[in-house]
């Protein structure tokens, strides 16, 4: 009997003791300040650099990254994320967002673009890539994919802007209805999975930015560049959310990403200034 | 509309349902014999595919048997085929997921298997082929029931570890799970819906089939003993015509 009341009240001390050091972990992300910055899948790594540097500016605040294709991103604010900063791949996810678009685009005329702070960041190229050291085919060019060298190629899906590019180069070589028609492509949530199907073997190539060919060095190579005029120029927008609930540090963040600094930290990784 | 996805969801998961019904049974089956601690071993590392999350046993199939793997690039140089990005490279990630499942059910139902069945039987001189697809798995017709439902069930909704190793080609590799989650991604909710719906229509026929199946096996014991009467009697029978 006397063991069991030990038992017991050894049990309720620890219960108590967890519940006031649970209650101070809950409570200690209010003393940092979280910015949610969903941003597109091909900034991943440039993005990290740039919360790092930017935390020697600004200690208390804490940079939340959520990576993923821009459509997805999309998705997930149109549905009630938190999110304070929004840096999509490409125009249409934005405009998507933005009330002042073209209703032709924004047709469910959604609002969530804080006014006034749109910019856009950098600029991007598409690539076609194999897996490095093992392009036995010898493929070298775009229109590879629809002959035998190629027996599956990686895309982004239709809601992935790297997947719309790629739509665009190979509507503008005429090749898109016969490489669906071949069933030779596999289709990827957003431009990382393409990058590991690459680098895997499980897809002979794969189109992707020039970025994320740097990235996965390790894994994958150049095997073509995209040709010139063939998709619309690759241009990264930004903008600070409608339903932010720290307006003036989203801005003071949106402000380093447009800066000197951070254009370099981009350039790092292989992004250009964006031809305003 | 295209079907592809509904054909190629129903054969991956006949297939692999098939390859674990006859493996997880197997396996159950000739463990339960093993000592103690061979048993405990053998236990944990078959289960673990049900345990872990599907994207980590996605991740070990596409290093395995991808194309520059200790599996895939043999197969590749051997036989000039791939093991990814094809149909039946699902069959592999579904049976492997799945196969736990009928491994526990079915080792779960011989557990408590009524031991004295088996003893009459070996007293009666029968050999343990016999006794095994005559007594003990008429026995067990619940447990390896249920575990198949469950297996093919899995093997329908399989998702992560598919999506890894099978992609998404439209036509040749696309499954109802992964064919949802991409109309998703597209903004096709109107089609996702009528997916949706058809997987319900499945899932519910299957259930429904089981449930009515179950029903007539509702007594095993009785049809083990009846076997077992039946040949006892024979016996006896031939005993008395041998001695008129």
């Amino acid at each position: 009997m006397k063991s069991i009341k030990t038992m017991i009240k050894t049990v309720a001390f620890i219960a108590a003791l967890s519940l006031v050091c649970g209650s101070f972990l809950i409570a200690a992300p209010a003393f940092a300040k979280e910015l949610s910055v969903f941003a597109a899948a091909s900034l991943t790594e440039s993005l990290t650099r740039i919360a790092e540097e930017y935390k020697k500016i600004a200690p208390e605040i804490e940079i939340v990254y959520n990576f993923d294709s821009s459509g997805t991103l999309k998705t997930q604010i149109e549905q009630g994320a938190e999110c304070d900063i929004f840096l999509s791949a490409a125009q249409k996810q934005m405009n998507e967002l933005d009330i002042e678009s073209d209703p032709k685009i924004n047709t469910k005329r959604l609002d969530f673009i804080k006014k006034g702070t749109r910019f856009n960041i950098v600029s991007n190229k598409v690539v076609l890539i194999v897996p490095k050291d093992r392009n036995t085919k010898g493929i070298g060019d775009f229109k590879d994919v629809v002959t035998d060298k190629v027996s599956l190629v990686a895309l982004g899906n239709s809601d992935v802007p790297v997947g719309q590019y790629a739509e665009e180069i190979y509507e503008h070589l005429g090749l898109w209805d016969t490489l669906n028609r071949m069933s030779r492509i596999t289709f990827c949530s957003n431009v990382k999975e393409v990058v590991s199907q690459v680098g895997v073997g499980a897809a002979d190539c794969g189109v992707v930015y020039s970025t994320d060919a740097a990235a996965a060095a390790k894994s994958v190579e150049i095997a073509a560049k995209a040709p010139a005029g063939s998709h619309r120029p690759i241009v990264y927008p930004a903008a600070v959310m409608k339903s932010t609930r720290l307006p003036v540090e989203a801005a003071a963040f949106a402000d380093f990403l447009r800066s000197e600094e951070g254009a370099r930290i981009f350039a790092q990784f292989g992004f250009e200034r964006p031809a305003k | 509309m295209d079907f592809f996805p509904l054909y190629n969801s129903l054969r991956v998961a006949a297939i692999s349902t098939a390859v674990a019904f006859f493996a997880g049974i197997a396996a159950a089956y000739y463990i339960a014999k093993t000592p103690r601690i061979v048993k405990g071993i053998l236990d944990c590392i078959l289960t673990l595919p049900m345990v872990l999350p599907p994207t980590v046993v996605g991740f070990f199939l596409l290093k395995t048997i991808g194309p520059f793997g200790p599996v895939g690039a043999p197969v590749l140089e051997l036989f000039g085929g791939r093991l990814v990005m094809v149909w039946y490279s699902a069959v592999f990630a579904t049976t492997i997921v799945a196969f736990p499942l009928m491994y526990r059910t079915v080792r779960g139902a011989l557990e408590s298997f009524d031991e004295n069945l088996l003893y009459s039987g070996q007293t009666l001189g029968l050999s343990n082929t016999y006794l095994f697809w005559r007594v003990v798995l008429p026995n067990c017709k619940q447990g390896i029931l249920a575990g198949t439902v469950l297996t093919f069930a899995r093997a329908l909704g399989e998702y992560g570890a598919t999506t890894m190793v099978t992609g998404y080609i439209p036509g040749r590799t696309a499954t109802i799970s992964t064919t949802v989650y991409q109309l998703w991604r597209e903004g096709n909710d109107a089609l996702a819906y009528k997916w949706v719906a058809i997987n319900l229509v499945i899932s519910a026929v299957v259930l429904i089939a089981v449930n009515l199946l179950e029903s007539r096996y509702a007594q095993p014991e009785n049809a083990a003993r009846d076997a077992l009467r039946e040949d006892a009697l024979r016996e006896e029978s031939v005993r008395d015509g041998a001695l008129r």
